[in-house]
């Protein structure tokens, strides 16, 4: 309530000082009837506010000041000098019972009845009142609450208490908003050029402080787009009271969630979808009183509108207590304007037919009323909706009520999107569109070229893919085509598509930033955002790519789409497996559950050099199995990683099948004891990892890690040839040797020393408290040596895993220091 | 007419820009091509956190062989709400125009008649003061193409 008093207050006086020149303007010209429109929108602003709260005075006033200037727009009156002072003398008294309430949410007592007169008698008295002191003489004499001074002008009315809000053009915030990016990226340039750089304690402390401080600044800026969506529920009580009062319904609203907040721009996308949701509900589902009551319901109707915050969405409900939708009604119409035929008709159960009504060109109401079915219709409420990401749907029982839900996500401008890479080339994908990323070659996905036209088998389902290379005109690259990652995506429509890319790059909330309108002609973009590393990349415009290629089903085909997604989902309920082959060829699955990913990993990441392996991802000690003996297989390594929640665990396969269901019986196995049962996939025997015995004797807690640290010699040779070799196992090139010797956060890092360096440093006396490496620059060694020929790479190699090994257990507070 | 205009060479000849719509000089870094956009598009790039469209003038104009060596420094320029750097042969100086624009006899040519407001005389020489509303829009027939 406060919140919606302080809007008021706001609105009211933002609202006088445009009117207040008006009526200036007016007064020098009365005929002037366009003057009149601002003053006349003032008071009727009030009157129409003042219904919100408890204010009879403002609303006896300002009624009386419509009704004087409705006289005078009508050509009733004619306006005269005696009108306009008063019309003033009463925006005056307004204000100063504004500001009393806003002091103290309560309207001050007092007598208005001097000022309403004054408004009625001017044109029989005429010059009576035409004096502007003796309204305000008048006014102090019957208005003791007021202050003894007179307030002639809003800017003398008291307004000692501070301002709680204000009001700043949105074109402020934005700037103020790019601003911030702008630090954050000139904060990422500062701290890359500081990693080069090396530590530096006296910068460093500074510098994490700049940091948590610009977050904190990006979040506050963040809020400051942020709106309440109170303001929006605000005008729904007088939009539903006014509908029922014409319609002869009688309505009680109910608004819940009001403090839920979400972008600006947002509520601006969404007031008409729910005005319409809510003029509809209110002529073609609620019944008239009277049959309300034949039907043993309340006479006044309930409506509820609930808004709630789920994550990156706000889902609004609009429900009403009324007749509900009739669905044979909404089949018939249906089956009548040829949007389905009678089969279809025949196996859509109601929730379908239901979703018929967001369907261009449907609109059940038998006659168009002057409150809804002005042609717009709902599938422009969905169209609207999908255009931001958001999505509608409707439920209803008959007789018993219908509840509509909106779901909008929360801001347009900053967005989870996944990058993806095609060529030397990035792009942007929405994330709300990715459905599921899949690393597969072209056999698995059972890969088909029908016509131009190229499908792909997911779930058991053939779905249409492009290749985004394609779509966008690049060069394709013929050794990527077999190897090629799909982003499945699922358009709000329910249509599923694949995109093949040629890599996936990396995930995460990236800051929209229009395109000029010549790129935006092609169609292909939605926007443009910028990288960490400040390279600008584009976002892809995946519903108008979809529509392009006709992959937008209309409404027949949404129709089939949605019975074979139940059709999909019911096979769910059947347990689902991951089919893959190891490293032995032996056919494998495990249950799908278990893989939370694939991963493809080098074979260098991964260290075989204890009995057993570990690997290296995202930052993470993962224990692995599934390896030959031997060498490694391939350069490149899949793996699934497997998860219990808990523990994880990566399985390196040599070939990832399929996704496939369990639906033949599962024969338990005595003898291999990581293995389940063994059962039959399509025709051929395929043995079930046991998920709980795997688990228990290799699972652990993932360890993070930082990347070992090691310092090169100084010198050319040392950068350019050393260097990658070192960083290629797996090691973190520090700058410089410590020349200072002194034992800081890095003497964890290993020390690579030329022979003859070492041995000066030695005699310095330093203290080597990390691992040391010796190189020396002859292939043969002196015997007992403990120096390494530098040119011997498989000795450099299995030195730099010793140390690495060595090294012990992560320590994860030193990690990040360099 | 004593406003300030950026001098630029374009194509090969001397062109002037209001400098009031240039906001700055910039050096071009890495551009990131968009695919299937019209070509005198040269692609996107970074200036500090906001994206830049970056137009090839030459092929702006409807030139197509791109006979000319570009300067390595753009110009930036605002229009209709959107930043776009524009790919010059180089920018020359910083002048004061000493004249309003004024029609030549026989005109300036297709190309060059759709994006010149007219010729302005500067210190160093005259030169086509250029519309860029009308030089960013492109030449029509590519820009109906994409």
């Amino acid at each position: 309530m406060d919140d919606l008093l302080a809007d008021f207050v706001a609105e009211t006086r933002e609202m006088l000082e445009a009117s207040e020149g008006e009526i200036i303007a007016w007064e020098a010209n009365p005929a002037d009837g366009s003057r009149l429109d601002a003053v006349f929108r003032f008071v009727h602003t009030v009157k129409g506010n003042c219904g919100f709260f408890d204010f009879p005075r403002l609303a006896d006033l300002s009624h009386a000041a419509e009704d004087a200037l409705a006289d005078v727009r009508s050509g009733r009156r004619e306006p005269d000098a005696a009108l306009v002072s008063a019309v003033l003398a009463v925006s005056d008294r307004i204000v100063e019972l504004v500001d009393a309430s806003e002091d103290g949410g309560a309207c001050p007592q007092g007598d208005d009845a001097d000022l309403i007169s004054a408004l009625k008698e001017g044109p029989q008295d005429g010059p009576v009142t035409g004096d502007p002191v003796d309204i305000s003489a008048s006014e102090d004499s019957a208005a003791p609450c007021d202050d003894a001074e007179p307030a002639q002008t809003p800017s003398a009315a008291p307004s000692i208490q501070a301002q709680r809000t204000i009001r700043l053009p949105v074109d402020l915030l934005d700037r103020v908003m790019s601003g911030v990016s702008d630090m954050v990226l000139a904060r990422n340039d500062l701290a890359h050029r500081l990693r080069q750089a090396g530590t530096q304690p006296t910068i460093d402390g500074p510098f994490e402080r700049l940091t948590s401080i610009l977050s904190d600044v990006r979040d506050a800026i963040t809020r400051m787009r942020m709106q309440r969506i109170e303001t929006l529920f605000g005008a729904l009580p007088r939009l539903v009271r006014d509908l029922s009062a014409e319609l002869g319904k009688q309505v009680l609203v109910d608004l819940e969630g009001g403090d839920v907040e979400l972008d600006r721009e947002m509520i601006e996308m969404v007031r008409d979808p729910l005005t319409h949701i809510i003029r509809n509900a209110i002529d073609h589902g609620i019944e008239p009183p009277h049959e309300r009551l034949a039907y043993g319901k309340r006479e006044n109707a309930f409506l509820s509108i609930s808004a709630r915050q789920s994550g990156n969405t706000i889902s609004i409900v609009v429900s009403d207590d009324g007749r509900g939708i009739d669905e044979q009604k909404i089949a018939a119409k249906a089956l009548s304007t040829g949007l389905i035929t009678q089969a279809e008709r025949a196996s859509m159960d109601r929730e379908k037919i239901l979703q018929l009504i967001f369907e261009p060109g449907f609109s059940t109401a038998e006659e168009v009323s002057t409150v809804s079915g002005r042609g717009v219709g709902l599938d422009v409420v969905r169209k609207n909706l999908e255009k931001v990401g958001g999505s509608i749907k409707v439920s209803s029982t008959t007789g018993v009520g219908t509840l509509f839900t909106l779901q909008i996500p929360l801001t347009l401008s900053i967005i989870a999107g996944l990058t993806v890479e095609v060529g030397p080339q990035r792009f942007s994908i929405p994330q709300s569109y990715v459905e599921e990323i899949i690393h597969a070659s072209a056999s698995a996905l059972d890969f088909t070229q029908m016509g131009e036209t190229a499908l792909v088998t997911f779930r058991g389902q053939r779905v249409p893919c492009l290749a985004l290379c394609d779509v966008l005109g690049l060069s394709d690259d013929p050794e990527n085509e077999a190897n090629r990652s799909m982003v499945m995506l699922r358009l709000a429509s329910g249509d599923l598509f694949a995109l093949a890319v040629d890599n996936i790059h990396s995930h995460g909330d990236i800051v929209v930033k229009p395109l000029a309108p010549a790129v935006m002609k092609s169609g292909l973009y939605a926007g443009s955002t910028l990288l960490d590393d400040g390279q600008p990349v584009l976002l892809l415009d995946v519903t108008n790519i979809a529509s392009a290629y006709n992959l937008m089903s209309d409404a027949r085909a949404r129709v089939l789409a949605d019975a074979l997604k139940q059709e999909s989902q019911a096979e769910q309920s059947v347990d689902r497996a991951m089919l893959f082959t190891d490293f032995e060829g032996r056919r494998r699955a495990v249950r799908l559950e278990l893989v939370q990913r694939i991963e493809t990993a080098p074979a260098q990441a991964i260290d075989r050099s204890t009995s057993s392996p570990r690997v290296v991802i995202d930052g993470l000690i993962l224990p692995l199995i599934g390896l030959p003996e031997g060498p490694m297989p391939a350069a490149k390594i899949r793996l699934l990683r497997l998860t219990d929640a808990v523990g994880q665990l990566l399985y390196a396969v040599k070939e990832v099948d399929d996704a496939v269901a369990l639906t033949g019986e599962l024969k338990p196995v005595e003898d291999d004891p990581l293995v389940e049962a063994v059962t039959l996939v399509n025709g051929q025997t395929v043995s079930l990892i046991d998920g709980h015995a795997i688990f228990a004797r290799y699972g652990e807690t993932p360890k993070p890690v930082s990347r070992p640290q090691c310092r090169l010699p100084e010198g050319d040779w040392a950068r350019t040839i050393l260097a990658p070799l070192v960083t290629a196992a797996g090691y973190e090139i520090v700058p410089g040797a410590s020349q200072d010797g002194e034992a800081d956060e890095a003497d964890e890092a290993l020390t690579i020393w030329f022979e003859d360096e070492f041995e000066a440093a030695k005699a310095l006396e330093w203290e080597f408290t990390g691992p040391v490496i010796r190189l020396r620059d002859q292939p043969d060694a002196a015997t007992g040596s403990e120096t390494i020929y530098r040119y011997d790479r498989e000795g450099l190699l299995s030195a730099l895993r010793e140390a690495r090994g060595a090294r012990g257990t992560p320590h994860p507070e030193t990690g990040e220091a360099a | 007419m004593n406003d300030l205009l950026v001098m630029a060479q374009i194509a090969g000849r001397r062109c002037a820009l209001q400098a009031g719509d240039v906001k700055s000089v910039i050096e071009l870094g890495a551009i990131t091509p968009v695919p299937r956009s019209p070509i005198f598009i040269a692609g996107i790039t970074a200036l500090r956190s906001q994206a830049l469209t970056v137009i090839d003038c030459r092929i702006a104009l409807g030139f197509r062989e791109i006979a000319w060596a570009t300067d390595h420094r753009a110009a930036v320029v605002a229009v209709g709400g959107y930043s776009y750097a524009l790919i010059v042969d180089a920018i020359e100086d910083i002048a004061t125009g000493q004249s309003t624009p004024d029609k030549v006899p026989g005109g300036f040519g297709s190309e060059w008649s759709r994006v010149a407001t007219g010729m302005v005389e500067t210190a160093i020489g005259p030169a086509l003061l250029i519309d860029l509303p009308a030089l960013i829009a492109g030449p029509e027939t590519i820009g109906a193409a994409a």
